[in-house]
């Protein structure tokens, strides 16, 4: 005789008037494959965890967001924020698709260099800019964007000693009604800093004033504020060329769009509140056109979009170590990833989700990562179905800053694997073993 | 272990605690479980029975009975006996 199929007994208490829990008949969603490969393939194959990424979804999503501008503005071009996601592989896609370099150390401008980006194409932000860096974008014709005038001036000092010409822009922070202002970086435009940094460079012989960049925020909520922005850097434009008779050739609005992740803390799901790029697009278009700027001097509208690009593209599979009840009697499971390898897990209530199909009870459950750290937490609260110990989960929308701030701690960092468009795997970053982390130390005791 | 005295089991799986107003809900699993508890069954005979009728494993069977007996412990369904018992 055919046994019957068995599944967990489960007792739940039932609490009136709150709803969801128990009896919540929302169903479970289930990532049984990625581009059509079987999860349980990527394990077999490459291990657990591995973080896999879709070249597909990649492409799909960068000409999304590069039609919602280009329908709206002349003349647009992204620059690939490298700390997002440096990956070789993944850079490769962005600048086959025509998005420029946009890096903010010397290791990353290297990195551009490396994969073939001409230095001309490369966008330098960031607060951290060396003598020797700074050399490194002057001899290969970046835009060096500036953001202290510590940082101007030794700029100058640099050009006069190579006898050469640098092209830059500079940062401004200014209120664009965000909260809280990014004020650290760059020149403040609402207290006329900006204005004087612009006025010293336009009479410095050697530097090449070609454009104004910020960056207001990151995971920004409100389009508009983005309208503010582009605003304020058409007045600064117009300024410029009243005084000097110059017209700029580009805004760059940095990166902060939105991804469909979910922060901690709010209510409803990131895929139902962050604006389109549509509606960024609409912001900015319509700010840019409809300042005094006459139509023939329009800039070139850069964009360093970061997560908006790549968080949907990554996913990490993982899988379940055990299965716990804490002291409270909660249900709690262990996963092979922890924040070691899950960064955003710290700003995000991550989705969780089964690889194959699950009974419909779910329960409150907490999920945490391998580590021996208290802090080790990748959901506070998920409600859960029933996971069996050794099962595999899929953690979505981590393309972005994981694999960058990623931390080797206690354990090797996995295998990271790409789909490309035939749907052939491929190893773009080899799990870590003792000799990755071996070669660089130095033991004077043997 | 015995189910406290003010438990009451309806066949759908409800659960109703009369001591403290408390109710509970099971799925059909734990029903039957319960219920052989409820009878004064021994692990013995509720692993047999278990392992009989349905597709599992006997360490499956065992993690998953002990873990929902610590529930109704949890719940406090269960008479409050010597803290150094095996469950
Ligand atoms: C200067 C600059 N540009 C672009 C980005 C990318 O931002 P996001 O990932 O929010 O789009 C950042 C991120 O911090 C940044 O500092």
């Amino acid at each position: 005789m055919k046994k019957s199929t068995y599944e967990k007994p489960i007792i739940s208490k039932i609490t009136t008037g709150v709803p969801g829990k128990f009896g919540l008949s929302t169903k479970q969603k289930i990532i049984a494959e990625i581009d059509s490969i079987p999860v349980a393939k990527f394990v077999e194959e490459f291990g657990s965890p591995v973080f896999v990424f879709s070249e597909k979804k990649i492409r799909e999503t960068y000409n999304d967001a590069k039609r919602a501008f280009e329908t709206r503005y002349p003349k647009v071009q992204f620059a690939w924020s490298y700390k997002t996601n440096y990956l070789d592989a993944v850079c490769s896609i962005f600048h086959d698709e025509g998005a420029w370099a946009e890096v903010v150390s010397g290791f990353e401008f290297e990195k551009a260099l490396s994969l073939g980006v001409n230095g001309a194409n490369i966008l330098y932000n960031g607060p951290e800019k060396s003598k020797q860096d700074l050399m490194l974008a002057i001899d290969h014709n970046a835009s060096i964007h500036i953001d202290h005038f510590d940082e101007l001036y030794l700029l100058i000092e640099t050009t006069r000693k190579m006898n050469k010409k640098a092209r830059v822009a500079i940062r401004i922070n200014l209120d664009a009604g965000i909260y809280p202002m990014w004020d650290r970086f760059g020149f403040n435009y609402e207290n006329g800093e900006a204005w004087n940094a612009i006025n010293r460079i336009m009479l410095a012989e050697n530097l090449e004033l070609i454009g104004l960049h910020t960056h207001i925020g990151t995971y920004i909520m409100t389009a508009s504020a983005y309208g503010i922005a582009a605003s304020k850097l058409s007045n600064l434009m117009i300024a410029t060329h009243r005084k000097f008779d110059y017209w700029l050739k580009y805004i760059d609005l940095g990166g902060g769009f939105a991804s469909k992740n979910t922060l901690k803390g709010a209510y409803m799901p990131g895929s139902e509140t962050c604006p389109s790029f549509d509606d960024y697009a609409e912001a900015i278009s319509n700010a840019i056109i409809s300042s005094e700027i006459p139509h023939e001097n329009l800039p070139v509208l850069f964009l360093e979009t970061g997560r908006a690009l790549i968080d949907d593209a990554g996913y990490l599979i993982t899988s379940v170590l055990a299965n716990k009840r804490s002291t409270t009697g909660r249900k709690t499971l262990v996963i092979d990833a922890g924040v070691n390898l899950l960064f955003t897990s710290f700003w995000y209530n991550l989705g969780v989700f089964p690889s194959r199909e699950v009974t419909d009870f779910m329960e409150d459950t907490t999920i945490y990562g391998p580590l021996c750290m208290n802090i080790d937490v990748v959901r506070e609260a998920i409600n859960f179905p029933q996971i069996k110990t050794g099962d595999q989960l899929v953690i979505e929308r981590v393309g972005a800053y994981n694999v960058t701030q990623w931390m080797q701690f206690i354990t090797y960092r996995p295998n990271v694997v790409l789909i490309d468009l035939e749907g052939k795997t491929h190893i773009i970053r080899k799990k870590e073993n003792l000799e990755t982390i071996k070669k660089n130390e130095f033991n004077p005791k043997k | 272990m015995q189910i406290s005295e003010e438990i009451k089991i309806s066949d759908n799986g409800f659960v109703f605690n009369s001591r403290t107003g408390e109710s509970f809900s099971l799925n059909p699993m734990g029903l039957e479980m319960i219920k052989m508890i409820a009878i004064d069954n021994g692990f013995d005979e509720i692993r047999e029975s278990i392992l009989e009728k349905y597709d599992v494993d006997e360490l499956a069977f065992e993690k998953d009975f002990y873990e929902f007996l610590a529930m109704l412990k949890h719940h406090q369904l269960t008479q409050q006996g010597n803290p150094l018992d095996f469950v």
